[in-house]
């Protein structure tokens, strides 16, 4: 099957930064692809670039077969794309901004009716319709800027950071409004800062200083992992994890909640040290196991080896 | 170019005119405040100049010579001054404006018919105020003196009937009394209607600054249909002041109306679309709503203060200010607003005016929709 976007080399420039740096990316249709990387990594800039929005300095990228630096206006109308700020009207109502956006594109007006009402049960925005966009909250707002990119039933989505600044309930709802997408055989790129959020794509894309360093399932990404998670359900995580940072091996220590992940080279070969170190400082602990690798630890691991690379 | 497009642009556009107070404001209501404005600082009379005399005759005829310059509003006796040094502190003091200094003698050589030995000091640093008091003077003065001459005429038994001076009477038309208000206020009309051309060139901007451009630019919309949508309804804006305005200088300066009211409101909705393009262009070009205020300024309302004609005349302007003048959609609009309303001429004197009113539009039009790109950065 033909990629429905495909990039090779893709790369733009500002000024003396090279923001994306030869970027290259082949999607089939109906993939859900996560975008992930540090702040700064490019993410934004590709989308952009994804959505005509931007001029490329160099290389080339086909969406739905047009060429984007001569056909972007040809590809707008099958594209979604919603920005990372709010950037609908904040002084249109929240159903004039979904009326203007769907006269934008060409939405007939049996549709947008018919559309309109879904998208708003959809959003959670009937009983707000009436209201200024500007006074909506952020989960709102970012649930109508939603609704606005899907007035026109694109085929391709393009979604800078949708969930930032969502409380976890709306973050939640918004990616079943994805999911069911995708499952309507829209194709989707989103970027995220959450690795939760990463591990729902069907592929997932991280981006190191403006380069694509690693593309995968989310599975493959995680075996990537070198080394393994060690995790310390110690009765005084505190004291526990003072007594394991800056042991031989111990590459990382994080805490969730009462339990300590620690990113080890080998846990075969680590585990009865850190045990041995716990019992010796009198710290008792419920569990000390070796667990599977989430997408946050493989994510640190990778960024830790491009820092060290670079 | 899609009708439906352009339509969506302007409704949306409107409501953000009607709903954002600062932008009805702009567009409402400083087109009334300016003219009403401008129209009190620049054409104020100059009444009541303080004057001081140094009366060195001390006659009867020399204080009746001060009366007289001094009877009505004209000019006003702030005080007698008894030395040059106390006039000097005066108009130091900015008391006065003028002073008369009468000579000694001054009523023998007037009966001997010898002239009025007299000297007039004005303040330099205000020479409208002085120069007006020194033609006061001067007037009063012959009036006088021919008073004197006629009485002694009379007393050597000649009749003072048959002395015809020249009777030379200047007619103006259109503007019979002279009135400066009646040339100055259709003249600020193009002035005051291109205010909107202001906000146009800051909606650009504004979209940018606040991030929907970007929302904007990912649509299908073309780039005329965009520029399009977002003129209109500042001209359907700018129209409700056409209507206001004239009614406004008609009912409080009493300014005649003389033309064809749909004429002058057709030929009005023309500068709009001609000045407001102008300003969407600027628009097209500047990043952010300062850089578009500044530029706005130094392009719109600079020029059509200075070069449209309304203040100082075009034919006296050196000939590179005269091209620019051309260029100005203000420049057109100000020969049709004075033509319209004083002598109420139509369309056969007009039309190369509103021809061009056009073609300034249509070029600027052009020129926005070329330069401006559906790119962010």
């Amino acid at each position: 099957m033909t990629p429905i976007i495909e990039t090779k080399r893709l790369t733009r420039d500002f000024k003396s930064v090279r923001a994306v740096n030869e970027f290259t990316l082949s999607l089939a249709s109906g993939e859900l692809f996560g975008l992930v990387g540090p702040d700064g990594a490019g993410k934004t800039t590709t989308l952009r670039l994804l959505a005509g929005l931007l001029d490329i300095t160099e290389g080339e990228a086909t969406i739905l077969g047009f060429d984007l630096k001569s056909k972007a206006e040809a590809i707008k109308p099958h594209v979604g794309y919603m920005a990372q700020q709010f950037s609908l009207y904040g002084e249109l109502s929240v159903l004039e901004n979904l009326q203007f956006f769907a006269e934008l594109f060409d939405v007939s007006s049996q549709d947008q009716r018919e559309r309109t009402e879904r998208l708003l049960a959809f959003a959670g925005l009937t009983e707000f319709k009436d209201r200024r966009a500007v006074h909506l909250s952020g989960g709102m707002q970012k649930k109508l800027a939603l609704a606005c990119t899907l007035i026109h039933e694109p085929e391709i989505l393009l979604l800078d950071e949708p969930t930032t600044g969502v409380d976890p309930v709306s973050r939640r709802e918004f990616w079943n409004i994805l999911t069911e997408l995708h499952l309507g055989g829209t194709t989707i790129i989103v970027s995220t800062p959450y690795m939760d959020e990463a591990d729902r794509c069907s592929r997932v894309g991280l981006m190191y200083a403006g380069k694509l360093v690693e593309c995968d399932t989310p599975q493959n990404i995680r075996r990537h992992l070198e080394g393994d998670v060690v995790e310390i359900q110690a009765e005084d995580w505190q004291k526990a994890l003072e007594a394991v940072t800056g042991l031989d091996g111990v590459r990382e220590a994080q805490t969730y909640g009462e339990s300590i992940n620690l990113l080890v080279d080998s846990g075969s070969k680590r585990l009865p040290q850190i045990e041995r170190v716990l019992k010796n400082s009198n710290i008792g602990f419920r569990n000390i196991r070796i667990a599977p690798a989430r997408m946050e630890e493989a994510f640190i691991s990778l960024i830790r080896k491009m820092e060290g690379e670079g | 170019m899609k009708l439906r497009h352009i339509w969506a642009v302007t409704r949306k556009e409107f409501n953000h005119i009607v709903r954002d107070r600062s932008t009805l404001i702009l567009v409402l209501f400083t087109p009334t405040a300016v003219l009403l404005l401008m129209a009190y600082a620049l054409t104020v009379e100059i009444k009541n100049v303080p004057l001081a005399v140094l009366d060195m005759d001390k006659s009867q005829t020399s204080r009746a010579f001060v009366q007289q310059i001094t009877a009505g509003q004209d000019l006003e006796l702030h005080a007698y001054a008894s030395n040059m040094d106390e006039i000097e502190l005066m108009l130091m003091r900015s008391e006065i404006k003028a002073a008369l200094v009468i000579s000694p003698g001054f009523a023998a050589d007037m009966q001997s018919l010898i002239g009025m030995p007299m000297q007039i000091i004005i303040d330099g640093t205000e020479p409208e105020t002085g120069g007006f008091a020194v033609e006061h003077i001067a007037a009063r003065a012959e009036e006088f003196i021919s008073s004197v001459l006629s009485r002694q005429l009379e007393a050597q038994g000649f009749s003072v009937e048959s002395l015809q001076p020249i009777d030379l009477r200047i007619r103006t038309w259109f503007n019979p009394d002279l009135k400066p208000r009646n040339d100055l206020i259709p003249g600020l009309l193009s002035m005051v209607l291109g205010f909107p051309a202001l906000s146009v060139a800051l909606t650009l901007a504004h979209e940018r600054e606040h991030g929907t451009l970007e929302q904007l630019l990912a649509t299908p919309i073309a780039r005329t249909e965009l520029l399009l949508g977002k003129i209109i309804p500042y001209i359907l804006v700018g129209l409700v002041n056409v209507i206001i305005i004239p009614i406004f200088s008609i009912a409080w300066f009493g300014i005649s109306f003389n033309g064809n009211f749909a004429l002058f409101f057709s030929l009005s909705a023309l500068f709009m679309f001609s000045i407001l393009s102008m300003g969407m262009v600027l628009g097209v070009f500047m990043r952010t709503q300062a850089a578009a205020l500044a530029v706005s300024f130094l392009v719109i309302f600079f020029p059509g203060f200075f070069l449209t004609g309304i203040f100082f005349p075009i034919a006296s302007m050196p000939e590179i200010a005269r091209l620019e003048a051309s260029f100005l959609p203000g420049t057109h609009y100000a020969i049709i607003t004075r033509g319209v309303f004083l002598p109420g001429v139509g369309l056969e004197v007009l039309w190369p005016n509103a021809v061009f009113m056009i073609f300034l539009g249509v070029i600027f039009t052009l020129i926005g929709a070329l330069f401006f790109r559906k790119k962010l950065g």
